[in-house]
């Protein structure tokens, strides 16, 4: 086979690798080890220094397309609140499926928690368009932007609400965001407001968020599908009575999600060698050749 | 509770200091400027090679593709796409060459399409501007992505200008357009896509490169004394940091308390 | 001219320093909470009407392109189809008529309309398109990960670790020496925290400054590029 066939190979024999690499360690789980690193413990210590007294406010700032890496941080995250008995105000400001994103997760996750009540311990406020606007607005009054929760309730009429009016109530904002809206918490609600902010986002965000972490600008970072998946590692390691949710076989979560990814980018790697290794045999050939010629 | 005073104490400091430097030190600049002063500005190689794009396109007979990217009027990016746009539409006018400029966002397609209208009157060729030249996808990232990387697969355009505010698309337009053999010049500020653009891409503006190009091809003295101007006050950001590490090592926090913002962290 | 260049030249100037200005005033000073938050929910507003404009634009080509039967033209039917019947049904369900009664599930538990819809067609449609990614950053690295000079070497050293690091092939890699594991994952980190933070605050920093001057550029009238008018 010539040299040149080969660095040239045809991508849809990368896809069809990758496509093998992503479907059998889905349908054969391998269970790779999962090892925790610093950002993702320092939002998981301030989450375990909360308690039922405290508030943490959740922002849904992702839609669909990110599910398969926001939605397993997502649900740790609130069920890590939900176990400490920490009061949880959720709310979406993505517009293309942010609040169905909300009640996705509050629907799966709240069930396992039957003595947590709607209206006392966990609020849905639902969407808010013109996110910096709605941010800058809650700083001066929560009821300002959301009046009514998701479902059309008076914010007055929930008992929650009635103790959170402004970000001065809340202890913790964590949001989960695929642009933006991630640094305007940053940026705005943390700089102008001073309320500790977490951030879970994606994988191809995260080395612009680890700056705003190195700076102190936002005490936790949940970096894609690994900060997911550690995450996870942790709440089943200090919690084992959440470990059902996370051995129930062929639901998704980050840590099986992890198999898919490791095979991936092992994938990836071999096939950066390979094309390397070509690129050299050629170029060898080709000096051989002049050497010859000459 | 109801302020003191009618200023907010806590910003007023280093912000409005630095407001005020970096307004002074660009308005000189634009006063230098337009007074007949010099201003050097090195060469992008971006921006040269747009007139070389086009006139491939032409050679080719086949498209020149323009997306603005994914923001709206409100974000800088956008703005600064469209003093590009107004360029190459410029170039796509002289040369009688096919352009097509999707749009993601309804006020950016509004924008676009006055600037692409008026730099084809510009040119002096208002009989070659279509309606079909501008035109409004849709506002869903994904839904929009599908639309024009088929679009070039389909019409296998020449060049593509990828200019102006990306998301997750980013690395599948790109992609889909290097496959098509197409040339491409990228331009983006969002530092999280800059990387798949410099790999993917045969030119790439990064971050301010990007808001310096539409300066940059006007050769204006106001905007070249703008981007000078902005010029002077990173070098004197560079010094405050540099002061402030010195500062930090030997214990004295006076810099770092005064560039802190308010009540954060 | 006055209304098409000047007036528009005006209201920038106004309404850009609105929000600099406003940014070190407190609400002792009439009117700042007032102009303060309108103008971030006047922006909003002229979004939403925007987005009409958009949809006209995009009904327009597609009827037209129905009309002339241009190739693709039964996508135009189906592109068509699906604006009028999802944006028919956020609507009603946004305002609650008949069994539209919400965006997501009724007081009961049953899944509207619009959500079965979101959730049936608009999150699959969603993530199979992002999904492609995956495939495309494994074509482009192929592609672009090669030792041709100094640069391109160092990046692909440092993507390699990075790979490496942010998977559990890292900790076993060095796993079987004691305290091995966290080798690749601690250098990892030290790439992302080290020389990627340090270039992209360089990156950060420089874009926010190109943006501060053509932002006062715009303010000032100097770039009129979003009117399409000349400088």
């Amino acid at each position: 086979m010539r040299l040149e066939s080969l660095i040239n190979l045809d991508r849809r024999i990368v896809y069809l690798l990758i496509a093998i690499g992503t479907l059998l360690p889905v349908l054969m789980p391998i269970g790779f080890r999962v090892t925790t690193t610093a950002p993702v413990e320092a939002m998981f210590e301030k989450i375990e220094s909360l308690g039922p007294e405290d508030v943490v406010m959740i922002s849904f700032d992702y839609g669909p397309t990110t599910a398969p890496e926001n939605t397993p941080m997502a649900e740790a995250a609130l069920r890590h609140c939900f176990a400490r008995h920490v009061k949880v105000v959720v709310l979406a400001l993505f517009p293309i499926g942010g609040i169905t994103m909300a009640g996705e997760v509050l629907a799966t996750v709240a069930p396992e928690f039957p003595d947590l009540v709607y209206g006392r311990d966990y609020v849905l406020l639902g969407y808010k368009d013109g996110a910096q606007a709605a941010m800058k607005q809650m700083g001066v009054g929560i009821a300002n932007v959301f009046p009514r929760d998701n479902a059309g309730t008076p914010l007055e009429e929930l008992p929650l609400m009635q103790k959170v009016q402004t970000y001065a109530d809340v202890d913790l904002v964590i949001t989960y965001a695929t642009n933006i809206i991630g640094d305007y918490w940053a940026n705005l609600v943390n700089a102008q407001f001073g309320v500790p902010v977490a951030i879970g986002c994606t994988a191809v965000s995260a080395p612009k968020f680890y700056a705003f972490y190195d700076s102190r600008q936002i005490i936790g970072l949940l970096g894609g599908l690994k900060g997911a998946s550690e995450y996870e590692h942790l709440i089943v390691s200090h919690y084992p009575e959440l470990r059902p949710a996370y051995s129930q076989a062929g639901i998704y979560n980050a840590m099986r999600g992890m198999d898919a990814q490791t095979v991936d980018h092992a994938i990836i790697m071999v096939f950066i060698l390979f094309g390397n290794i070509v690129y050299f045999l050629i170029l060898r050939r080709d000096r051989r050749a002049s050497r010859r010629s000459a | 509770m109801s302020p003191e005073t009618w200023y907010d104490p806590t910003r007023v400091g280093a912000p409005l200091v630095l407001l005020l430097l970096f307004s002074t030190v660009v308005l000189l600049m634009i006063r230098l400027s337009r007074q007949g002063r010099g201003m050097f500005i090195r060469r992008i190689a971006g921006i040269q090679a747009m007139e070389e794009a086009v006139g491939r396109a032409t050679e080719l007979g086949r498209k020149v593709f323009y997306l603005p990217g994914a923001g709206s009027v409100d974000d800088i990016q956008t703005i600064a796409s469209l003093a590009v746009l107004r360029h190459v539409a410029t170039l796509t006018a002289r040369y009688g060459v096919d352009f097509f400029v999707p749009n993601k966002d309804p006020l950016a397609f509004a924008a676009a399409r006055e600037t692409v209208q008026e730099a084809y009157l510009q040119a002096g060729r208002p009989d070659l501007f279509t309606g079909e030249i501008v035109q409004y996808v849709t506002y869903d990232q994904f839904a929009y992505t599908a639309s024009v990387t088929g679009m070039m697969v389909r019409e296998r355009p020449a060049a593509n200008f990828l200019v102006g505010a990306y998301h997750a698309e980013s690395l599948l337009l790109a992609e889909t357009g290097q496959t098509t053999g197409a040339i491409q010049i990228a331009g983006t500020a969002e530092v999280a896509q800059l990387p798949f653009f410099a790999v993917v891409c045969d030119y790439t503006l990064m971050g301010e490169e990007l808001f310096a190009a539409g300066a940059f091809l006007s050769r204006e003295p106001a905007m070249l004394g703008s981007i000078k101007g902005q010029d002077y006050v990173k070098a004197a950001l560079m010094a405050f940091i540099v002061c402030g590490v010195v500062l930090e090592v030997f214990g004295v926090h006076w810099l770092h308390d005064f560039m802190t913002l308010g009540n954060g962290h | 001219m006055f209304w098409k260049l000047r007036l528009p030249l005006i209201l920038t100037f106004c309404v850009g320093l609105v929000p600099i200005v406003t940014f070190f005033l407190t609400e002792k000073v009439p009117g700042v909470s007032f102009v303060r938050d309108k103008v971030e929910q006047y922006m909003v507003i002229i979004a939403g009407f925007a987005l009409l404009l958009g949809v006209v634009n995009v009904t327009q080509s597609n009827i037209r392109k129905i009309e002339k039967r241009k190739p693709g033209w039964p996508f135009a039917v189906s592109l068509l189809a699906g604006l009028f019947v999802m944006g028919t049904m956020g609507i009603l369900s946004a305002v609650r008529v008949g069994p539209f009664q919400g965006l997501l599930t009724t007081a009961d538990g049953t899944v509207t309309p619009f959500y079965w819809m979101t959730r049936s067609f608009f999150s699959p449609l969603q993530a199979a398109m992002f999904s492609l990614l995956a495939f495309y950053v494994a074509s482009a690295a192929f592609r672009a990960f090669r030792v041709r000079n100094v640069e391109a070497s160092i990046l692909m050293i440092a993507a390699f670790l990075v790979m490496l690091g942010r998977t559990p092939l890292g900790e076993y890699a060095f796993g079987w020496i004691r305290g091995g594991e966290l080798w690749l994952p601690g250098l990892t980190d030290w790439i992302m925290a080290v020389p990627n933070t340090a270039a992209q605050r360089g990156i950060i920093i420089g874009a926010a400054l190109g943006g501060a001057s053509m932002s006062l550029r715009v303010i000032l009238g100097i770039e009129r590029s979003y009117l399409g008018a000349k400088h």
